[in-house]
């Protein structure tokens, strides 16, 4: 049994519910009122995760924390086709890369988003540039991965774990004043991402149309 | 130089390979936002970036292949017209006639999107453009000035070559050469092309990127120490508010547009098939689901048809016209004697048969003829990937008109050939069911096929406003044997109608311009308030509860059951 111990607005606990979406688990969800009431403070969450932070995941008894973490657990369990975290060592160094820059994203669109829209104590200019910064070379990634038949992030011609932990904060980014007007194959890439069947949305973040049959 | 917001000449926007097909690209031109989107038709729309009715980005809209759908809120705009289809929530689900959203002028070419501020200036080719296949570099935006950009590309140049500057913002470098695309007061894009396409593309982008990279750092570093210039201040153009008023259920007749009959065929035996398109191949007024056009016919009858086009679909429209007797003079001349490439004038688009799109069950029944309006909607709730049922009803198997054009909806479609009465009867009941909440029908057919399917509706619990229905013609007989006063309350006038004359006749008598059109009680032209006096409707365009209310009356065909009737006009 999974359970989820979930923040509805967290583009890092979505990122979780679009994967066991997309492969169709059914999970429990635990409500954490991160905001305002900041629960993730609370002793009870602090035992299942000293760090504080969202999301949790609890399978059976395994606890597990870091959205990253949890993404490659759940594709590696439970996606039998084994496309969203390929045993490949070459392309699981890729994927883990993307998750480090999903991080990055976290970091700098997530944290500005954070600071203005749930007034925590962050420099915004400097969270702005640096999600720019990101932002420039991830379309620059994907424009030649477009001109060379590659449509994700990661080589393989299918999406990985890396698309899901870098779509979330990229989609909400206008919510912390980062405009995507100038990345526009990553604007064409959150289009597909939004096309993987079993897609979910949350709040903010949009199903695309349907493509061209 | 500084920018001007209404700078004429056009500059490119986007490369083409941005604009697949259902995506919406973001773009910006001298301070203007854009929502850039190709059609499934090909066409590349250039539009404000603004819903017009919430002024939410259009850029994060849905492209739907023929209209692009506001994601908030639903509203909905048609390819090339740029016209609202469809507003949410509305009672008649109706938009204000001719909302449109600001339109660009566009043009693809050389592998760019072009556009320009406005209309000022047509097209015109780069000089030396003509004998090369352009390959387009990728786009790279600079945060700095277009004139810094401009000066920046030409010291690339190598002293024993220097560059060219041309006009409107372009640099030759070499055999290459770069736009800049004026994003705004202090934005720009350099958007670079190759004469030819390269043997190793992928190296020689990667080359020119590099290049350009650089160059986009060292103009960054340099525009942050000097004061940013101010950001050009374009007006949004609001919705006035006489647009953005409802309609009334009776609009006014528009103007009439002349259309060539582009193409005329047999589609199923009896119907004629006809194609109009604009003479000079311009799009179209935007229409609804629903919708007709009144056709000003060779020998002065004005005739209603309904458009049979799916969503954003503008180059022409299609109609069907019924090959019927001898008595029927419209579309016995339409048939008999129209030909390809004769000119006809027509009206806009009009709709009295409005499509509701938050239905939980759409059922359509056509018969015969009736499958024009129904056609139009199963297209648009096709494109919008919602469900409904068709059922057409035919008198025999060879008699489907626009069977290919029903083939490829995905929606379920079923025709039904050559039942008798009863058994039609039977099953419309069957379809029908028992009333469900947001349950709407659809009915377009012969009269005595509407009546049975608004009685059976009814006697199954279904309310008035969830069935809707359009007669082609009024088939009753009209009785006109009644004489009364009208007062005209507006125009202060109180006339006689005498047995055998109409309100609307005695109005034109006495020198009143009123507007109709069918002048049978079908289309809904000639509706008029009626603010006191008992109304004896013959039409068949107002629904029961509508008649029973006694505040509307069609005036070409209803009279008063008492001696007076006050009107409001
Ligand atoms: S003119 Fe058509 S209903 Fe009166």
């Amino acid at each position: 049994m999974i359970t989820l111990y979930d923040f509805e607005l967290s583009g890092n606990c979505y990122k979780l519910r679009l994967l066991m979406s997309i492969l169709d688990l059914s999970y429990d969800i635990v409500p954490v009122d991160y905001f305002p009431g900041r629960e993730n403070r609370a002793d009870w969450f602090l035992r299942l995760n000293p760090f504080g932070q969202l999301p949790v995941l609890k399978d059976d008894d395994l606890v597990l924390a870091d959205s990253g973490a949890i993404l490659a657990y759940l594709a590696k369990k439970y996606d039998p086709s084994g496309q969203w975290f390929p045993d490949d060592p070459a392309v699981t160094a890729e994927v883990l890369r993307w998750h480090g820059v999903a991080d990055g994203i976290t970091g700098s669109s997530a944290a500005a988003r954070l600071a203005l829209s749930y007034g925590h104590d962050y420099d915004i200019p400097r969270a702005q540039r640096e999600a720019h910064r990101i932002f420039r070379l991830m379309d620059e990634h994907l424009w030649f991965g477009e001109k060379q038949g590659r449509d994700w992030l990661c080589s393989p011609a299918h999406p990985t774990t890396a698309d899901i932990a870098c779509f979330p904060y990229v989609m909400l980014s206008e919510e912390g004043g980062i405009a995507r007007q100038d990345y526009p194959a990553l604007r064409r890439w959150t289009d597909r991402v939004r096309r993987v069947p079993g897609f979910v949305v949350m709040s903010g973040i949009f199903p695309a149309g349907r493509a061209l049959s | 130089m500084p920018l001007s917001l209404s700078d004429p000449a056009w500059y490119p926007i986007a490369s083409s390979d941005d604009l697949p097909f259902r995506h919406v690209y973001q773009g910006q031109l001298l301070g203007r936002e854009l929502a850039v989107w190709r059609a499934d038709d090909g066409n590349v729309n250039v539009w404000e970036n603004r819903c017009l009715h919430r002024g939410v980005r259009l850029s994060i809209g849905i492209n739907e292949g023929q209209e692009l759908k506001c994601q908030y809120h639903g509203w909905r705009y048609a390819n090339r017209s740029a016209g609202c289809t469809y507003i949410p929530a509305h009672p008649a689900d109706a938009p204000a006639r001719r909302i449109e959203n600001r339109k660009y002028p566009v043009r693809e070419a050389f592998g760019l999107i072009w556009s320009a501020a406005n209309d000022d200036q047509p097209f015109a080719p780069f000089e030396g453009s003509e004998g090369h296949n352009w390959f387009a570099l990728r786009p790279m935006p600079v945060a700095a000035t277009p004139d810094d950009v401009v000066a920046g590309l030409m010291r690339l140049a190598p002293d024993d070559q220097p560059a060219d500057i041309l006009p409107n913002l372009a640099v030759k470098l070499g055999s290459a050469i770069f736009f800049v695309q004026p994003v705004d007061a202090d934005r720009s894009v350099i958007r670079g092309l190759l004469p030819e396409k390269p043997a190793d593309e992928i190296t020689a982008l990667r080359h020119y990127n590099e290049m350009l990279s650089k160059l986009r750092d060292r103009l960054e570093r340099a525009a942050a120490k000097k004061p940013a210039p101010k950001p050009l201040e374009p007006t949004y153009e609001k919705v006035s508010v006489e647009l953005s008023t409802m309609p009334d259920i009776a609009v006014p007749r528009g103007n009439t547009l002349n259309v060539v009959v582009k193409r005329k065929w047999q589609s199923g035996d009896g119907v004629i098939g006809f194609e109009l398109a604009d003479r000079d191949g311009k799009h179209l007024p935007t229409f609804q689901p629903g919708a007709h056009i009144d056709v000003h016919l060779p020998n002065g009858l004005v005739r209603q048809y309904s458009i049979t086009n799916g969503p954003g679909d503008l180059l022409s429209y299609v109609i069907g016209v019924k090959q019927e007797g001898a008595s029927k003079g419209g579309s016995k001349v339409l048939v008999e004697t129209v030909r390809e490439g004769d000119v006809l004038a027509i009206s806009e688009p009009r709709n009295n048969f409005p499509l509701r799109r938050d239905a939980t069950r759409t059922l359509l029944i056509a018969g015969g003829i009736g499958i024009t309006p129904l056609l139009s909607m199963a297209r648009f709730l096709d494109k919008s990937s919602l469900p409904y049922e068709l059922h057409y009803f035919v008198r025999s198997g060879d008699t489907v008109a626009f069977q290919s054009e029903l083939e490829v909806l995905h929606g379920s479609v079923d025709t039904h050939v050559g039942l008798g009465r009863e058994l039609v009867k039977a099953k419309v009941t069957e379809l029908l069911g028992p009333y469900q909440f947001a349950n709407h029908v659809y009915i377009c057919g012969p009269g005595s096929m509407l009546e049975m399917v608004q009685e059976t509706a009814t006697a199954l619990g279904w309310p008035d406003e969830a069935i809707h229905f359009e007669y082609f013609q009024n088939t009753k007989p009209v009785d006109a044997s009644s004489a009364f006063d009208v007062e005209l309350a507006r125009s202060a006038m109180t006339l006689h109608v005498p047995a055998g004359k109409t309100i609307l006749e005695t109005m034109r008598d006495n020198g009143l311009t009123v507007a109709s059109s069918c002048e049978q009680g079908a289309c809904g032209t000639c509706l008029t308030g009626v603010i006191e006096g008992e109304v004896d409707h013959q039409d068949v365009y107002l629904n029961k509860t509508e008649k029973a209310s006694n505040t509307c009356i069609m005036t070409c065909v209803s009279r008063a059951k008492g001696e007076r009737l006050v009107l409001d006009i």
